[in-house]
């Protein structure tokens, strides 16, 4: 599953207006259209007055999905004109969809009607799906937060003033406000179910953990970044420091029922008759052809297969390109120097796979080596890292993944020392600087400068204060040794100053002749070398935490042995 | 004394970023051709495009025409807008052409909404010097006091949703009073405050109170009545009367002082604004509304006239179908009278206090905006803003600061009637009211008497009822956002209803604030002689 991790969002060429000729299926470069118009006015009351005509995205394609889910039968949910944003999400987000449809048609039919609504603007309507992200993530992501970092601080023995800072940054990090909240998606329920899992896992509460994980996973594939962490650390539990079979079978049993449970709704409803027929007279999902089976088209197992295969294949875009629009990832920087589009889309495919894998190796075996809640969140960040840098259709979004864990660590012992704050600082404001072309486009400009330098500010970090570079002795850290390392201040500032120097090139610098994206790749580049830093350091982090803990262990060990 | 948390900069930092996030917020600006909604920001722009110029009212009088309403602030106040000119020629010239009114590009909106942004520093100045001034048993509830004002609702919907420049006014206002906290400042707070009231003539609801207090302890012995400080009468008349010239000297020059009364002045519209002010006017039209139906049976006469346009302040007068008219005259007297009360305890009192001069200002503007002619409901912050100085003196003062909070920041809510300003209308206010109004109340000492008065009980009784009326409101808004939206010149009887509402909260509350005032004097007085 390493290589096809797919993105989380939807192909921009659906987009009814052809005016991005190349910026996505293909590996070209894209070339021409400097101006892309936005494509959802948003941020909260952002762009109410933009006059430029509306593109639909990402919040038509949210609404249109409210649209088809309260409309259709289940049947055909996954099969529903593809061409115009069809379904691309697992089933959760389905359901999601239909009880947000529902509740919007109580109060505006008109909203959801059938094929009427389509690029439906009312500012009523903008209201309503707002609304319905911030009660999103006010029902899941923040009391998800909110207990797992009363949790994971308890454990750690951080003072409640500490936790209290830490949750602040974290609810206020700015990549995942900006794209929810200005983009227009509901990221915040999956990362909410994500961290719900995890304070099962430092609850001890594994088959809460792994219910909550396939939750996650059934919101959005994305999560699968954090998969291979979550198997190896329950694999782990399961074999270290003794074998315990009942536990494995238990978490198995449970994986499997969740999965179930999440697609038992869809798959009942493909048995009946008339969803039976339209099966049977629908092309077959590739996934299908692919089977070495062959059923009566008019069976309900057929329906069943057919009904799954069909939205696996949704879910999974497998034919897509290897990234899709500049994204700051390893394959893109490759392929400003060296162009990959010349090589067979499987070659690609493995490439990636095995440059995954390689990248994910070491953390999942330290995790499943030594499975403990407290190396769990530097393994997820340095996983997600993985699969941010060298996986297949990678999109700028999925950058809030590798962020979530990493700034979780704020909350744990010593997570606010200077060394800690910097780094995940660095890679915050990093990360929403990599998604600047991507907001430019939605006209969400102030929004992310407001909302990046706040944060900054906030935390004490360039480009608005040195405090956290500052090496002075103070009355509270007297001790030198939290001190920055040189190397560590030096690669830091020379980010920083990239960034702002950046924003002053985009800005002030047209593009030279025949290279319009130029600054676009620059970003991407710097973001790359950037991102790849930060798995670099989160593996380092990894590594010596694993040691440390190693080396208490066995001194207690010792000790006990002397008594 | 440990270093106050957070800091008013802090807080003014963030609070920054928020109202930047609000640049593209709905400001009344861009629909003004289309509403009769009063659009400060055009009216602002207009002016500044004028303002030095001697033909400036022959351009503002084309600007009002073709927005349909009258710009009325008063000559310093263009003397700022020209200023802000000046800059605004750096970022757009295009704004600064007459032709262009209904103009705005996003770097129009954008210089004007920074520019509130910016003047409100002027606020935070005054806060920090509110604070430095208190004494040190009373940071605290100062710090606490200027962080509610910092971030005050009214100032939220009105300067940087709706946009105005309240923020930089209040500042000066606040800084005004801060100098009359001392006797050696006294003659700075009289300029300060003239030069307010050349900014933006509303504040002459308070000029009474600050006569008064000026007169009785600057110009006069604080000891004895009968002795004057002539030096001191001279120099504050010196300083006034030179403000005042600078500012309408031109004018007079011109020979068009007339005019400008008249614009800044405007009796000859209605007894009510457009949109109703919560005041006893309100009450009066709102019966009037209702005698209606009932005249007949009653025996009553109909004015058959006035039935087509009741209570529509916006054109011309207001008439009354079945109640008697009232002047202009007639509002001047009861303002008076009520202005009276406070103002003779002021002047009675033995020696210079501050806080009974704040309060004397908060009722000096708490009557005009109950029984004045032409309120508009921003006037409201006349009366929270300095009372937010001392609600925290005990929890007497709190308890009336509390309904008026609720009542006041809630009665300016249809001044933003789009759907997307909606929520960020509400839980923004309500998040304001539950935050402040708890530290207020874990903040506000006991006091040192306690006492429960009829209003007290009506005080503890208000929660209570207010839930039950607060979900009717909060019920009936979306219908009244929606007529609003669709008919804007229908009368609309959710709104009254509402501003009925309002009136009739902040009517008690005067009687209560008065009464406590009063009261608290009274006792410090009998305190005084027990002492001797």
């Amino acid at each position: 599953m390493a290589p096809s991790t797919p993105s989380s969002h939807r192909p921009r060429k659906k987009r009814k207006v052809p005016t991005a000729p190349g910026s996505n299926n293909n590996l070209i470069l894209d070339i021409g259209d400097g101006k892309q118009t936005p494509a959802f006015p948003s941020s909260r009351s952002y762009g109410l007055r933009v006059r430029v005509p509306p593109m639909h995205g990402d919040f038509e394609a949210q609404r249109h999905w409210m649209e088809i889910t309260t409309h259709l039968p289940m049947a055909r949910w996954y099969l529903y004109d593809l061409q115009y944003w069809g379904l691309d999400y697992p089933p959760l987000t389905a359901y999601h969809s239909w009880l947000l449809g529902k509740i919007g048609s109580i109060v505006e039919p008109a909203w959801f009607a059938l094929d009427k609504s389509r690029g439906f603007e009312d500012p009523h309507l903008k209201v309503f799906m707002r609304a319905t992200v911030i009660a999103s993530e006010y029902l899941i992501y923040i009391p998800a937060i909110v207990n797992f970092l009363r949790r994971y601080t308890r454990m750690q023995g951080v003072h409640a003033w500490s936790a209290s800072i830490a949750l602040v940054a974290i609810l206020l990090q700015p990549a995942t406000i900006l794209i929810d909240h200005g983009h227009f998606q509901y990221n915040t329920v999956m990362l909410g179910l994500m961290v719900a899992s995890l304070d099962a896992i430092l609850a001890g509460r594994m088959l809460w953990a792994c219910l909550f994980f396939v939750g996650a996973l059934g919101f959005k594939q994305m999560a699968l970044y954090y998969a291979p962490v979550m198997f190896a650390y329950l694999l782990g539990v399961c074999i270290f420091p003794r074998i315990r079979i009942l536990r494995l079978i238990n978490i198995a049993i449970i994986t499997l029922a969740a999965f179930t449970l999440l697609f038992a709704p869809l798959l009942v409803a493909a048995t009946n008759p008339e969803a039976r027929a339209l099966f049977a007279t629908s092309p077959q999902p590739p996934l299908l052809q692919a089977l070495p089976i062959s059923l009566d088209k008019n069976t309900a197992a057929y329906a069943i297969l057919f009904q799954l295969t069909q939205t696996i294949h949704r879910v999974l875009p497998f034919s897509r390109g290897i990234f899709e629009d500049k994204v700051a990832n390893a394959w893109c920087a490759i392929h400003t120097f060296y162009k990959l589009h010349h090589f067979d889309v499987s070659l690609l495919q493995r490439a990636s796979l095995g440059a995954t894998l390689a990248s994910i190796a070491i953390p999942c075996g330290i995790i499943f080596r030594h499975p403990r809640a407290s190396l769990i969140l530097p393994a997820l960040s340095c996983v997600s890292w993985g699969f941010f840098l060298f996986s297949f259709q990678v999109h700028e979004k999925s950058v809030l993944l590798p962020l979530l864990p990493m700034t979780l660590s704020l909350a744990g012992d010593g997570g606010l020392n200077k060394e800690n704050r910097a780094w995940v600082g660095w890679a915050n404001v990093l990360g929403s600087w990599t998604m600047y072309p991507l907001l430019k486009r939605e006209e969400l400009r102030v929004p992310y400068i407001v909302m990046t330098l706040l944060w900054a500010y906030l935390m004490g970090l360039p480009p608005v204060c040195l405090e956290t570079y500052r090496s002075r002795a103070t009355l509270e850290d007297p001790n030198p040794q939290f001190e920055l390392h040189l190397l560590t201040k030096l690669i830091h500032f020379a980010f920083y100053l990239a960034m702002v120097g950046w924003h002053v090139l985009e800005a002030f610098v047209p593009t030279p002749a025949g290279k319009p994206d130029i600054w676009v790749v620059l970003n991407a580049l710097i973001g790359a070398g950037g991102f790849g830093l930060a798995y670099l350091w989160c593996m380092w982090k990894l590594i010596t935490q694993c040691r440390q803990i190693d080396l208490q262990v066995a001194e207690e060990e010792s000790r006990k042995k002397k008594q | 004394m440990a270093e106050l948390y957070p800091s008013l900069v802090q807080c003014a930092i963030v609070a920054a970023a928020f109202k930047v996030l609000l640049f593209p917020a709905y400001a009344p600006q861009l629909a003004c051709y289309y509403s009769f909604a009063s659009c400060e920001g055009m009216v602002l722009r207009g002016l500044s495009l004028c303002a030095p110029d001697s033909n400036c009212l022959a351009v503002v009088d084309t600007v009002a025409e073709i927005l349909r309403m009258d710009p009325r602030l008063p000559p310093f106040f263009a003397a700022f807008e020209w200023l802000m000119s000046q800059a605004a020629a750096y970022v757009d010239p295009a704004m600064l052409v007459v032709q262009n009114l209904g103009y705005d590009s996003w770097q129009t909106v954008y210089f004007q909404r920074a520019t509130v942004i910016v003047t409100e520093l002027v606020l935070v100045f005054a806060l920090s010097r509110y604070v430095k001034s208190a004494p040190s048993w009373d940071k605290q509830a100062a710090h606490v006091a200027s962080l509610s004002i910092l971030l005050s609702p009214g100032l939220f919907i009105i300067d940087h949703i709706h946009f105005q420049y309240n923020g930089f006014l209040y500042g000066i206002l606040i800084l005004s009073i801060v100098l009359a906290r001392k006797q050696s400042t006294l003659l700075y707070s009289g300029i300060l405050f003239a030069i307010l009231l050349c900014l933006k003539h509303i504040y002459l609801y308070l000029a009474l109170a600050y006569f008064v207090y000026l007169g009785r302890f600057y110009c006069l012995d604080p000891k004895n009545v009968f002795r004057p400080r002539f030096f001191n009468i001279v120099k504050l008349g010196v300083c006034v009367l030179g403000v005042f010239g600078i500012a309408f000297g031109p004018f007079v020059q011109w020979g068009q002082l007339l005019q400008l009364k008249d614009r800044l002045f405007p009796f000859s519209r209605g007894l009510c604004h457009a949109y109703w002010a919560p005041n006893i006017w309100a009450m009066y039209s709102f019966t009037d509304r209702a005698l209606i139906p009932l005249a007949p049976r009653l025996g009553l006469s109909v004015n058959q006239d006035a039935l087509n346009s009741v209570t529509r302040g916006l054109v011309g007068d207001t008439s009354f179908a079945v109640l008697p008219e009232i002047s202009s005259q007639q509002t001047f007297l009861l303002t008076f009278i009520f202005q009276l009360i406070p103002l003779v305890k002021l002047w009675f009192h033995s020696g210079p206090n501050w806080e009974t001069f704040v309060g004397a200002v908060t009722l000096c503007g708490y009557a005009s905006f109950l029984f004045g002619w032409h309120v508009h409901e921003k006037a409201i912050l006349l009366i929270i803003i300095p009372f937010s100085l001392i609600a925290l003196k005990d929890r007497r003062y709190f308890s009336a600061f509390r309904p008026l909070a609720v009542a006041g920041h809630v009665s300016l809510f249809p001044l933003l009637f789009t759907a997307a300003e909606f929520p960020l209308k509400t839980v923004y206010t309500v998040f304001w009211l539950i935050l402040f109004l708890f530290v207020f109340d874990r903040v506000a000492p006991v006091p040192e008497r306690p006492r429960i008065f009829v209003f007290d009980r009506l005080a503890l009784l208000y929660p209570h009822i207010r839930h039950s009326v607060d979900s009717v409101l909060l019920a009936g808004s979306p219908t009244d956002l929606r007529i609003r939206t669709t008919t804007v010149l229908a009368p609309d009887v959710h709104e009254q209803l509402f501003r009925t509402w309002c009136c009739r909260e902040l009517g008690w509350i005067y009687g209560g604030l008065f009464y406590r005032i009063d009261r608290f004097l009274d006792r410090k007085g009998s305190f005084r002689l027990a002492y001797n």
